[in-house]
C-alpha cells in the first residue's frame, strides 16, 4: 500500500486563494467517489470467512510458486502433453481399447482422479485443464507472460443466456454422455472414438475462446464445469480469498478483476473480495498475481464449508444438482433389466438403431429431475410459514424469489455430497480393474504391450470387493448429505417453515431416500461388472 | 454553427433507461455503486450483489463502462434535456470584419439551465479529459447557484487562461468528448461556453504573489505564449523573479500571431499579459534565444523554462514552393492580423492579384485548423479562398465547427486533394496542379490516384500543413518533442473511471478520447522533470505541435516543478543548502518476498521526522509524475541470481530503469536486499540513474544478518545537516 506520511501543501476544499504550489492533482480534489456499502457486509460473509491460519501462501515457497507466471503454465503442459498423445494414440495407436494409452489413459484413469480432485480440493482440474489452457494460450497469445493484447472477438455472454449460470454445462454433459453412451467411448470402445470426441471438446473450447471474453466456455459451457463447480464444493481448498476485506473494499483499481502489472483479470468473474465458496475459483492464481497490495491468499478450509456456509444461494446450481442426480441414476437404471427392455421396445417403435433412446433418456433424466422438483414444491406448501413474503428478487432465473425456491434450492444443496459420491463410485469399476492397463499401454508404444501381459489382466480389488467399495462411497457421501442438510435446513429452513424441526426431519428423510435409492440400485445393478 | 438536436431530442421520446445487473456475474465489487451519478445502484446485502432503482437511473451508462465484470446492461433512453445552443454572430459583410464570430451562451438562465444538464459524476471523466483537470462538476455546480465568482475561483485553481482556453479549445475531443453523456452517446454538457461564461462574466483575479516558496529565484523563460504564461504565471505568484525573452515585439506567441480576432480577440488574448506585467514580470520582446545563449541564461538565472513553441513549417516536397506568391501560414497570419487591426488591404494579397479584375485566388495547402484560419483571414481580406487537404473528409483533423464555419464563410475545402506541382508564369506562382487521393481508414496513408491532375489557376500560395520543433534545440533538448503514448496497461484509476472503455466515437472523429487524454496526462508529468541540471521545457517545445491548454498546463507543471525543487545557480552554491527537512523522498522497491519491502518500510519511518514528505511505492506504481516530485529517490531491488551465477538487479528493476525518464538534479540512494551475494548489484543499477543524469549519494546492500547495521550507515549518509553542503559519495565496499 501506498502510504504518503505528510499532506501535501495546500489549501482546504471551501477556502479559496489560488495556491502557488498547485495540488499536483488535481483529479484526486474532482474526485468524490461514493461510500462503499458495509453495512451487513461482515455478518453475510462471516460464515463463509478463512481463517487466517489456514493461508496456504503464508509460506514464502509456496508465495512464491505461485506468484511465479509461469506457475499454470508448468500445471497445464504434462496434461497438455497427454490430451496430444491421447488424440494422436487414439487415431494411430492400436484398436485394443484396453492397450491403447488413449483410452486406457482416459477411461480407466483420468475421469477417476478428476473426481477425487473435486471431492478433495474443488477446481484442481480446471486449473491444470488442457482444454481451456490450451484456448486461453491462443486467446492470450502467451504461455505465461502477461500480454495486453487478446485474440478473439472477446464478446461477453449476453444476459440472456447468463442468468441461467451452469445450467448450459449440465446440458453439455447430458449431450456428451449420451454421445458417449450412444457411441460406447468411455467403455472403452474404439481408441479413435476418443480421440474425436476430445478434438470435439478443445475446439469447442477454442471457438468459445475466441468469440467470448475470459473463460466463458469454463464458466458456462464445459461439460464438466457443473460437475467439478457442484461437487468441487465439498473440497477443503477454499481458493483464491481475500486477506482483508475492507482493503478490497476501498481498492481504487481492482486490478484483480480487471487485469493488473502481473495478472490477468480474473478469468472466472470471481472476486476475491466477495467469494464465498470456491464454486466459481478456477485456482488459475491470477488475482494473488494481479492485486497490488498483496491481500489475496489461497487458503484452505474444512471439507463441506463451500457448500454449507454461504449464504448466497443459486439456483442454477440446485437446478444442476437434481439434472446431475438424474443422470448418475439413469446410468445406473441402465443396468437393470427392466430398462433393457423398455429401451428395446421404444427403439424397436422409433425405428432407433440401438441404445440408449434419447426418449428413455431424457425422459428418465427429466422425470427424476421434476421430481426433486415436486418434492420441493410439497415442501414449500407443506412447510412454508403462512406469513412468508418475497420482497427481494429480481426478474432473471438466477435471482427470482419465491417459496418453491426458498425450499428446493438449499434441498438441492444438500444432496451434493451423495451425488458426487454417486459419480465417483460409477468410476470406480474401470479404476479399480483395470488402471494397472496404463504399462502395457505405454508398452505399447514400442511394440512391447499386449492382451496377456500380467498387468493387462491384474484386477486391484474382486468385484464384490468393488461393489463394497462402491456401497462405503456412497454411503460416505450419504453421512455428508445428512450432516450437510441438517446444517442447512437449519439455518435457512427453520426460519421459514411453520413447523422447523418438521421441515428438518422431512429434508433429512429426502435425503435419505435419495441415498438408499442408490444404494439399493449398486446391490441390484451388479455395478461391478 | 447550430447543434442537431435530433438524438436527444429522440432521448426525450424513448423509453426510460432500464438497467440490467447479470446478477450471475456481478460480484458485488461496488465500483458502479460508487460511482453512479445518481445513487441508482446500491447493493442488495443478502446475496451482494448490486441493485438498480430503475426509478432513479437516468441512463448514462457509467456504470456499463466501469463493472470489471461487464455484468451491467442499460437499455433505452438518457433522461436529459437538450443541450444549449450556443451563439453565432453572422457577418452580413465579411469583408473586413475581425470581430469574434462565436458568442458562446448569452443569459445567466441559459447558462444555469445548461450546467444543471451536468451530472456531477463522482468519478468525472470530463475531469480526466481536461488537460489541465479542471474541477468540472465544482465549477458548474458553483453557477448552477449563480455565484459566478466562486465558479471563477473553482477554474482558476487549474487554470489561468479560462477566457482564452474556453475560446480555443477543441472540447469535442476533450472535456465535452469526455462527458459522460458523451460517452454513452448522447449530446455532452456544454462545458465549453459554460466556462466561457464565467471567464467573460466575472473578474480574473490578478496575479498577485499568494506565496513565498520561490522567494529569491530568478528564472528566465523563453517564449511569451501560452507555456511561458503558465510557467510565469506559476513562479511569479511564488515570488519569483521572472524574465521572459520574445522574440517577437509583441508577446503572446501564438496566442497574438497563430490565431486570429475572429476566434480569439485580441484584447482577450493580451489580458494574461497585462496582468502578468503587473504581477512585475520583466517581459524582453524583439530578443530570441538561440541555444547557444542558453549556457548563458542558466550562468545569470537558477532555472531557464523552454517554452519557444515548435515554429517549424511544413513544406510540400513538391516543385514550385520556391515561386513568388508562396509563402508560410505564419507569415500569412502575421500579416493578415495586422492588415485587418489596421483596416487596411494586405500588400501581399495586392501584388497577387495584379491588375486581375477578379478578386485574388489564395490557396492553402493543409485542411487543419491552420489553415481554415488562413483562408478564413483571406476571405475576410477580400480574396477567395481554397483549401486542399489529401486526407479523406471523414478523417480530416480539422474541428468539424471550424470547417463548418469555415464553409459558411465562403471558402472551399477540397479533401482527398493534393498538390502535385506549382507552376509559375515570370517568376510568380499562377497555377497549382491538384490530384486526387484516396483513403479508406483513418490509419492509411492517403493514396494518390494516377493521372486525376486537374489545373487551378491561384494568385497567392499559403502553406498550412502543420509544424515541427526546431531541430537546433535538439542538443540542448534531447529526446524532444516527446511522444504522448499510452501504455498498454494504462493507468489503473483511469481505467477504473470508465474513460477508456470507450472505444472511437465518431463524435471524438474516431479518435478513443480516454487515449488521447491519458496520453496528454502522461506528456503533462514529464513536463516536471528538467533537462539537465535547471533547465524545463514547456508546450510545443516539448511534445511538438499541440494545444493552448497542454502548454499552459506544462508551463505551470514546469513552474511548480522549480519552485518545489529550489534549483540555484553555481554562483550561489556559496549559500548554505536547505537542511534535509524540507526534502521530499521516494522510497520506490521491488520486493518479491517482503524483504525489500520491509527495509523499505524502515527507512521511511526513519526518514520520516527528517524530511518534508515520504512516499513508500512499489516500483512498477513509480512513473514520472511520482519522480518529479522527490527530490532523493531511495530505490531498491531484491538481488535476482542463482546463488552467484547470473547474480543482478530484479528483471523487474531492470525493466524499470531501461525506461527511466529524465532524472536530471535527483539524488538517488541504492540498496539491494541479497542472500548470498549482491555482487555487482548496485553498480548495474547505479549505471542507468548515472546515465539520465541523477546523482546517487548513496548505496547500500542489506544481508540477511546486518539489516540493523546496513541501515543506520545509510541513513547517516542519507542526512544533510544545514551547512554541510550536501552528502559525501559514499559506497559500500
Amino acid at each position: 500500500m501506498p502510504t504518503r506520511t505528510k499532506m501535501q501543501i495546500g489549501k482546504g476544499d471551501g477556502d479559496f486563494r489560488p495556491t502557488a504550489v498547485p495540488p499536483m492533482d488535481p483529479i484526486a480534489k474532482a474526485v468524490h467517489l461514493r461510500a462503499p456499502v458495509t453495512d451487513g457486509m461482515k455478518e453475510h460473509f462471516a460464515p463463509t470467512d478463512v481463517s487466517p491460519g489456514l493461508e496456504v501462501t503464508r509460506f514464502k515457497p509456496i508465495a512464491n510458486l505461485v506468484r511465479s507466471r509461469k506457475f499454470q503454465f508448468f500445471l497445464i503442459l504434462p496434461n497438455q502433453i497427454i490430451f496430444w498423445l491421447v488424440i494422436f494414440l487414439g487415431l494411430a495407436g492400436t484398436v485394443v481399447p484396453g492397450l491403447n494409452f488413449g483410452t486406457a489413459i482416459t477411461w480407466y484413469v483420468w475421469f477417476a482422479l478428476v473426481f477425487v480432485m473435486m471431492v478433495v480440493v474443488g477446481r484442481a482440474w480446471c486449473s491444470m485443464c488442457p482444454f481451456g489452457g490450451f484456448a486461453e494460450w491462443i486467446q492470450r497469445a502467451s504461455f505465461w507472460k502477461r500480454t495486453q493484447k487478446a485474440l478473439g472477438l472477446g464478446i461477453k455472454l449476453p444476459e440472456s443466456l447468463a442468468q441461467y449460470g451452469l445450467l448450459f454445462s449440465v446440458g453439455m454433459f447430458l449431450l456428451l454422455t449420451w454421445i458417449e453412451e450412444f457411441f460406447n467411448i468411455a467403455g472403452p470402445g474404439v481408441p479413435h472414438e476418443t480421440s474425436y470426441m476430445v478434438i470435439g471438446i478443445v475446439s469447442s473450447a477454442l471457438l468459445f475462446f475466441l468469440v467470448f471474453e475470459r473463460r466463458t466456455f469454463c464458466r458456462y459451457f464445459c461439460p464438466l464445469t457443473a460437475v467439478i463447480g457442484t461437487v468441487g464444493t465439498m473440497g477443503s481448498v477454499a481458493g483464491f480469498r481475500t486477506k482483508d476485506r475492507d482493503v478490497c473494499v476501498e481498492c481504487k483499481t481492482k486490478d484483480c478483476m480487471r487485469g493488473g502489472e502481473n495478472g490477468y483479470g480474473c478469468p472466472w468473474y470471481t472476486w476475491p473480495g466477495s467469494a464465498d465458496s470456491n464454486l466459481t475459483c478456477g485456482l488459475c492464481s491470477e488475482c494473488y498475481k494481479a492485486c497490488p497490495s498483496d491481500n489475496v491468499g489461497l487458503f484452505l478450509q474444512r471439507p463441506l464449508t463451500s457448500l454449507v456456509a454461504p449464504r448466497r444461494r443459486r439456483p442454477d446450481v440446485a437446478w444442476a444438482v437434481a439434472g446431475l442426480l438424474g443422470l448418475v441414476l439413469f446410468q445406473q437404471i441402465n443396468a437393470t433389466s427392466a430398462y433393457t427392455t423398455l429401451d428395446g421396445a421404444l427403439n424397436k417403435v422409433m425405428s432407433f438403431p440401438q441404445y440408449p433412446n434419447p426418449i428413455d433418456y431424457l425422459g428418465i433424466i427429466g422425470a427424476i429431475t421434476a421430481a426433486l422438483g415436486g418434492i420441493g414444491w410439497l415442501m414449500s406448501r407443506a412447510f412454508a410459514r403462512r406469513d412468508l413474503v418475497f420482497t427481494g428478487g429480481g426478474r432473471t432465473f438466477i435471482d427470482k424469489t419465491s417459496k418453491f425456491r426458498a425450499y428446493f434450492v438449499p434441498m438441492m444443496y444438500g444432496l451434493v455430497p451423495v451425488t458426487g459420491a454417486d459419480y465417483f463410485a460409477r468410476q470406480l469399476p474401470k479404476a479399480l480393474k483395470h488402471a494397472s492397463r496404463l504399462v502395457p499401454s505405454v508398452a505399447a508404444w514400442f511394440g512391447d504391450g499386449s492382451t496377456k501381459s500380467y498387468l493387462y489382466n491384474y484386477r486391484i480389488l474382486s468385484n464384490p470387493h468393488i461393489v463394497l467399495t462402491q456401497l462405503v462411497v456412497v454411503g460416505l457421501g450419504l453421512v455428508g448429505s445428512v450432516w450437510a442438510t441438517w446444517r442447512i435446513s437449519g439455518r435457512e429452513l427453520a426460519p421459514i417453515s411453520a413447523k422447523p424441526l418438521a421441515a428438518r426431519f422431512a429434508v433429512e428423510a429426502m435425503a435419505l431416500a435419495t441415498g438408499g435409492a442408490i444404494l439399493f440400485l449398486y446391490v441390484i445393478m451388479h455395478a461391478a461388472s | 454553427m447550430t447543434f442537431t438536436l435530433d438524438s436527444t431530442m429522440r432521448d426525450l421520446h424513448g423509453a426510460a433507461p432500464k438497467v440490467t445487473i447479470l446478477v450471475d456475474r456481478c460480484a458485488g465489487c461496488q465500483e458502479c455503486v460508487v460511482r453512479c451519478p445518481t445513487a441508482a445502484l446500491s447493493m442488495d446485502t443478502g446475496n451482494w450483489v448490486a441493485k438498480a432503482d430503475q426509478s432513479l437511473c437516468v441512463g448514462c451508462r457509467q456504470c456499463v463502462r466501469t463493472c470489471p465484470f461487464s455484468a451491467i446492461e442499460v437499455e433505452g433512453a438518457m433522461m436529459v434535456g437538450p443541450r444549449a445552443e450556443t451563439s453565432y454572430r453572422h457577418p452580413t459583410n465579411l469583408l473586413g470584419d475581425a470581430g469574434e464570430i462565436r458568442e458562446g451562451i448569452l443569459t445567466l438562465e441559459a447558462a444555469v439551465a445548461e450546467a444543471s444538464r451536468c451530472l456531477e459524476c463522482p468519478d468525472p471523466t470530463c475531469v480526466r479529459g481536461c488537460p489541465v483537470h479542471n474541477d468540472i462538476p465544482g465549477f458548474l455546480h458553483a453557477l448552477r447557484e449563480e455565484d459566478l465568482d466562486q465558479a471563477q475561483q473553482v477554474l482558476r485553481r487549474t487554470s489561468v487562461l479560462p477566457d482564452i482556453c474556453s475560446r480555443v479549445c477543441d472540447q469535442a475531443v476533450q472535456c465535452e468528448g469526455s462527458c459522460s453523456w458523451s460517452l454513452a452517446g448522447g449530446q455532452p454538457v456544454a462545458i465549453g461556453a459554460l466556462e466561457r461564461f464565467i471567464a467573460d462574466n466575472s473578474e480574473i483575479p490578478p496575479a498577485e504573489r499568494v506565496s513565498e516558496a520561490a522567494e529569491g529565484l530568478e528564472v528566465a523563460v523563453v517564449g511569451s505564449g501560452p507555456a511561458g504564461i503558465g510557467a510565469a504565471w506559476e513562479l511569479v505568484q511564488a515570488g519569483a523573479k521572472v524574465t521572459v525573452y520574445e522574440k517577437q515585439d509583441q508577446p503572446g506567441g501564438l496566442l497574438r500571431w497563430g490565431i486570429p480576432d475572429f476566434t480569439l480577440p485580441s484584447e482577450v488574448a493580451m489580458r494574461p499579459w497585462d496582468q502578468l506585467m503587473e504581477a512585475g514580470v520583466e517581459l524582453r520582446c524583439g530578443e530570441e534565444v538561440h541555444p547557444d545563449r542558453l549556457s548563458e541564461l542558466l550562468e545569470h538565472n537558477d532555472a531557464v523554462v523552454l517554452a519557444q513553441g515548435a515554429g517549424v513549417p511544413m513544406r510540400p516536397p513538391v516543385p514550385g514552393t520556391d515561386l513568388d506568391g508562396v509563402m508560410d501560414a505564419t507569415q500569412f497570419l502575421t500579416r493578415s492580423y495586422a492588415a485587418l487591426e489596421r483596416h487596411q488591404g494586405m500588400d501581399e494579397l495586392r501584388v497577387a492579384a495584379g491588375s486581375k479584375v477578379r478578386p485574388p485566388k489564395v490557396l492553402v495547402l493543409g485542411g487543419g485548423n491552420t489553415a481554415m484560419d488562413v483562408a478564413r483571414s483571406a476571405r475576410r481580406l477580400g480574396a477567395s479562398a481554397m483549401c486542399v487537404d489529401w486526407m479523406d473528409r471523414r478523417f480530416a483533423p480539422v474541428r468539424p465547427d471550424e470547417l463548418t464555419e469555415a464553409e459558411a464563410e465562403g471558402v472551399v475545402v477540397k479533401f482527398s486533394t493534393t498538390l502535385a506541382a506549382l507552376e509559375g508564369e515570370q517568376g510568380r506562382v499562377a497555377y497549382a496542379k491538384l490530384s486526387h487521393t484516396r483513403q479508406e481508414s483513418a490509419k492509411e496513408k492517403p493514396e494518390v490516384i494516377e493521372g486525376s491532375i486537374e489545373t487551378e489557376p491561384v494568385d497567392l500560395v499559403v502553406m498550412a500543413m502543420g509544424y515541427r520543433n526546431d531541430p537546433e534545440f535538439s542538443p540542448v533538448l534531447p529526446g524532444t518533442p516527446i511522444r504522448k503514448e499510452v501504455k498498454p496497461l494504462p493507468d489503473r484509476q483511469w481505467t477504473a473511471s470508465g474513460l477508456l472503455a470507450n472505444p472511437a466515437p465518431d463524435f471524438a472523429r474516431h479518435m478513443p478520447v480516454g487515449k488521447l487524454a491519458l496520453g496528454r496526462d502522461g506528456a503533462l508529468s514529464k513536463a516536471a522533470l528538467p533537462f539537465g541540471d535547471r533547465c524545463w521545457a514547456a508546450g510545443d517545445a516539448l511534445v511538438g505541435p499541440s494545444t493552448v491548454v497542454e502548454a499552459m498546463a506544462q508551463g505551470r507543471r514546469a513552474g511548480h516543478a522549480i519552485i518545489a525543487r529550489h534549483p540555484q545557480r553555481p554562483a550561489r552554491t556559496a549559500e548554505p543548502q536547505p537542511p534535509s527537512s524540507t526534502r521530499r523522498v521516494l522510497i520506490a522497491y521491488e520486493s518479491r518476498s517482503g524483504n525489500t519491502k520491509a527495509v523499505a518500510g524502515r527507512l521511511q519511518e526513519a526518514l520520516n521526522p527528517i524530511s518534508a514528505e515520504v512516499t513508500c511505492l512499489p516500483l512498477n506504481r513509480v512513473g514520472a509524475a511520482e519522480l518529479a516530485e522527490a527530490d532523493l529517490l531511495v530505490l531498491g531491488t531484491w538481488v535476482e541470481g542463482f546463488v552467484v551465477a547470473r547474480v543482478g538487479p530484479a528483471k523487474a528493476t531492470k525493466a524499470w530503469l531501461a525506461q527511466l525518464p529524465r532524472m536530471a538534479g535527483v539524488e538517488v540512494a541504492l540498496f539491494c536486499t541479497y542472500g548470498v551475494d549482491p555482487k555487482g548489484t548496485l553498480a548495474a543499477m547505479r549505471k542507468p540513474l548515472e546515465a539520465k543524469g541523477a546523482r546517487v549519494v548513496a548505496e547500500a546492500a542489506f544481508g540477511r544478518r546486518d539489516v540493523e547495521i546496513t541501515l543506520a550507515e545509510l541513513l547517516g549518509r542519507l542526512v544533510r545537516q544545514p551547512g554541510t553542503g550536501g552528502v559525501k559519495v559514499a559506497r559500500r565496499s
